[in-house]
């Protein structure tokens, strides 16, 4: 910590905390960065705005010494650095909160924390690290469990954890990759409250993200790229949303009310396609995550599941597709009860399932994009021809889920895991829409993905709704699930707080039901 | 102008294939530098080694000898990995082949080709009775099978010493059963039918992965099991399944080596086979048809060994030589990650 630089300490000569000088990195055919100059000072909260594979993560990547840069320079505080591994870079005061944790699952909280740092008492038990733990979490005004294992706990929570392991480090300058996208409003407002607290101090934070409102909100400067260049550096006083949405993308984005339907669009049926009645599930560490649900889906309608990650949304998207078994209660699709049968009947019920975690439960990540790609009608023809599999009309099938994606891909070949995160959440969206005849569970759709694609994301959702189909959207951007919801369901702790039609929705008021206040006039609408 | 090397998060296949090929020219090249420096003539032994199996029609059916079998072990393991399973097994699956294929042709009398039928239907049977219960522990228990197949060799090891030398015994020899009255016609010299047999094996499974719906099947459950369940996919039957396949082949390897090459059984028939079957699976890179390419060159490293073994050198010796051509192959397949990069300042 370094006390005596003070706020705002952007006085001329100071040199900027971090200035990366002409960096670029090539990567075999691609150019992930060229010529990018950033200045980051102290005391100031710098955002880093861009599509997917603009280049952020590699920039990032090249900062915190897990890449080398193939040209350019690292400064710290006015002298050229080279990190030749992460390690180096958190010996400098680098630390970063990463989109995919980097946490040991079988470890707990109290642990990962511990994990790798000196100032882990030499001889210890699990009880002091616990106490050490909890009072960092104090401090830092992080809510974690110090004794959980980090694999029983929710993406909200291990991203809680990532933090708060960053920050007892003593990071001077803090890097995060979209860290609100798990928070709720009211936790996002604790952690800007903390990384304002920790820039006054003089040190530095690289803001990730791909919510505009709230890099405005947020950051003092503002650095935009597009396809691994430079475009700007603003501040952040000077720019609106609509400015940064269009410097990020190159053109205009509307994001808008996409409730109303074209006068050609299939009309919502009179009788749900969804009936749900006394469903309770049980999460994976065998305790009750789902409590006596009932509601709904009509066919063209798309019901919002709102509520703070962590509350039951993976239990109920799986137990709605199949994949996880109900410990009681009754699912009905189009008049069939759906009990005891599994993923792959659902599926052939017409049901898609978009997962909260696509790289580890929608996608083989080793495996060539085709495969990938096929993976919901392999078992049908033309894929399938009797019991063969048709490796031609395999790869016809992912040429054409990768154009109605838009995703270019210059090898189908290649591991599925090459691919930029944005691109994988494509292809899995629409090789999901393509067997959603009946219902589509859309679990984040949206998460980790900038306006253009978000945007192009909803279109989809809603192009399937107008074809007929019903859609259970999970999400945790309220202004999605406004723009594009019949209704909207809290969900709190397993437990539906109340659907509400979504006309005049007072917010303030489904904050409330997130945080675990029952609706008073909440009740089955259908 | 700086150098810098620098990891990547993929290799090519063919950078992978070259970091094989120096792995092994590397290895081959430090095996004659110790020979040189023990006092032997590393130009002549290789001369040797050459002119005596690839160059000499009795030598290339000498390892034709080594090579079936190895092919089927290794054919064996590879499978295994294709669901996402470690057999190490092969060994003993192979003894449990031969020991059933023996008990046929010894105690079922039956016409040769009728005893040939029965006894590769045996070998098939007892090498997947043999996995069978790693297989059920690793599919309902999450038992590693790893340690579970890798046990059972030394009792299909043991068992087998101790039939051939006790109660099946034959008088003449006291270490060996009699000699087995079906056998597998050979077509060129050593080289038996169950040579092209074992080639087509490997052909038609490599075939039925990539070309069948279930194949694509233990592809993707292999991968990624909690994908594959997500798709619909019943993982765990096809774990069952293909792991009994991999016990299947190391026994048909067991059935083949008694009833074409050996003509009975005795104790220590496997020659390791099914260990080294792991290194032809790992040089093969979890490709099938690749297992035919690997299986020849292994097949060709053990039958050079035996080859020095007559020129004086040891055992040990071609132990060292195999090792160090999985050690050198372990670390090229780590390097062929990574790149050496120019800077442009």
């Amino acid at each position: 910590m370094q006390d005596e630089i003070p706020a705002a300490a952007s006085s001329p000569g100071t040199p900027p905390r971090v200035y990366l000088k002409g960096i670029a990195k090539y990567f075999p055919g691609v150019i992930a960065n060229e010529n990018v100059d950033i200045e980051v000072l102290p005391g100031e909260i710098h955002a880093l705005l861009g599509e997917n594979g603009a280049g952020k993560s590699t920039l990032m990547n090249i900062l915190t010494g897990i890449y080398q840069p193939d040209a350019g320079e690292i400064i710290i505080d006015g002298y050229a650095r080279q990190f030749a591994s992460p390690v180096q870079a958190i010996a400098a005061g680098i630390g970063m909160v990463h989109q995919h944790f980097k946490l040991v699952q079988a470890f707990t909280v109290a642990e990962n924390i511990h994990l790798g740092w000196d100032e882990t008492p030499k001889r210890t038990s699990a009880a002091v690290l616990e106490a050490r733990t909890a009072e960092l979490a104090k401090a830092f005004n992080l809510q974690v469990k110090p004794g959980a294992r980090v694999s029983d706990l929710s993406t909200g929570e291990q991203q809680r954890v990532e933090i708060l392991r960053v920050l007892s480090r003593n990071a001077k300058i803090l890097i995060l990759d979209e860290p609100t996208a798990v928070l709720t409003p009211a936790e996002a407002r604790e952690l800007f409250r903390a990384l304002r607290d920790f820039v006054s101090r003089g040190n530095s934070v690289i803001f990730i993200s791909h919510k505009l409102d709230e890099v405005l909100e947020i950051s003092d400067r503002i650095s935009i790229l597009r396809q691994g260049r430079k475009i700007a550096t603003e501040k952040s006083a000077d720019c609106d949303p609509r400015m940064l949405a269009k410097l990020m993308v190159g053109r205009d984005i509307v994001l808008d009310d996409m409730r109303g339907r074209a006068a050609s669009a299939k009309p919502m049926s009179a009788e749900p396609v969804l009936k749900v009645s006394g469903l309770s599930a049980l999460g994976d560490n065998g305790l009750p995550a789902l409590h006596d649900m009932k509601f709904s889906l009509r066919a063209g309608e798309i019901l919002g599941i709102a509520g703070v990650a962590g509350n039951g949304q993976r239990e109920l998207s799986q137990v709605l597709t199949g994949v996880r078994p109900a410990s009681s209660g009754e699912i009905v699709i189009a008049g069939k009860t759906m009990a005891g049968l599994k993923a792959g009947e659902f599926a052939a019920a017409g049901i898609g399932h978009i997962p909260e975690d696509r790289l580890h439960s929608g996608l083989a990540p080793a495996m060539s994009i085709t495969t990938n790609a096929v993976m919901r009608e392999y078992d049908r023809p033309p894929v399938a021809k009797g019991g063969f599999f048709s490796r031609d009309a395999a790869g016809k099938l992912a040429r054409e889920i990768a154009s109605a994606a838009d995703v270019a891909i210059p090898d189908f070949a290649m591991p599925i895991r090459n691919l930029s995160g944005g691109n994988q959440q494509r292809l899995v969206a629409r090789r999901e829409m393509r067997i959603a005849d009946r219902i589509l569970v859309a679990a984040y759709p949206s998460r980790g993905l900038d306006v253009g694609a978000i945007n192009t994301m909803l279109r989809y959702i809603v192009e399937l709704r107008d074809a007929g189909a019903g859609v259970i959207l999970i999400s945790e951007e309220l202004e999605e699930l406004l723009n594009l919801s019949d209704r909207i369901a809290v969900l709190y702790e397993g437990r539906i707080m109340g659907i509400l039609d979504n006309d005049n929705l007072d917010i303030d008021e489904i904050g409330l039901m997130m945080g675990g206040r029952v609706h008073a006039t909440a009740g089955e609408a259908a | 102008m700086a150098y810098r090397i620098q990891r990547l998060p993929s290799s090519t296949p063919l950078i992978a294939f070259a970091a094989r090929v120096i792995a092994v020219v590397l290895a081959l090249l430090v095996t004659a530098l110790i020979l040189a420096v023990t006092g032997h003539n590393p130009v002549e032994l290789a001369g040797e080694v050459l002119s005596s199996s690839l160059f000499d029609s009795f030598g290339l059916q000498d390892l034709g000898v080594i090579f079936m079998p190895l092919m089927l072990t290794g054919l064996s393991v590879a499978i295994g990995q294709q669901i996402g399973a470690w057999n190490i097994g092969a060994e003993g699956q192979f003894y449990a082949g031969a020991f059933a294929a023996t008990a046929i042709g010894l105690f079922i009398p039956a016409p040769v080709w009728l005893s040939l039928i029965l006894m590769g239907v045996g070998g098939f049977a007892a090498g997947a009775i043999w996995i069978l219960v790693p297989t059920l522990a690793k599919a309902y228990a999450d038992v590693s099978e790893l340690i579970s197949t890798l046990l059972l060799n030394f009792v299909a090891a043991l068992l087998v010493y101790y039939v051939a030398t006790g109660p099946w015994h034959d008088r003449m020899t006291n270490s060996a059963t009699p000699k087995v009255p079906a056998e597998i016609p050979e077509f060129w010299g050593a080289i038996h039918w169950g040579f092209p047999v074992a080639i087509l094996l490997a052909i038609v499974l490599a075939l039925v992965l990539s070309n069948t719906k279930w194949g694509y099947e233990v592809r993707l459950s292999g991968s990624n099991p909690s994908a594959a369940k997500y798709a619909g996919i019943p993982v765990r039957r096809h774990l069952i399944m293909v792991m009994l396949l991999s016990g299947a082949i190391a026994g048909f390897a067991g059935m083949l080596e008694v009833a074409g090459t050996v003509h009975r059984l005795q104790g220590g028939i496997s020659n390791n086979y099914g260990y080294i079957g792991i290194m032809v699976a790992v040089l093969a890179r979890g490709s099938l048809v690749g297992v035919i390419f690997t299986g020849a060159f292994m097949a060709f490293i053990q039958n050079s060994g035996i080859i020095l073994q007559t020129q004086g050198l040891t055992t040990s010796a071609v132990l060292a030589m195999t090792g160090l051509i999985l050690f050198l192959t372990a670390i090229g397949e780590e390097l062929s990650y990574y790149r050496v990069t120019r800077d442009r300042v």
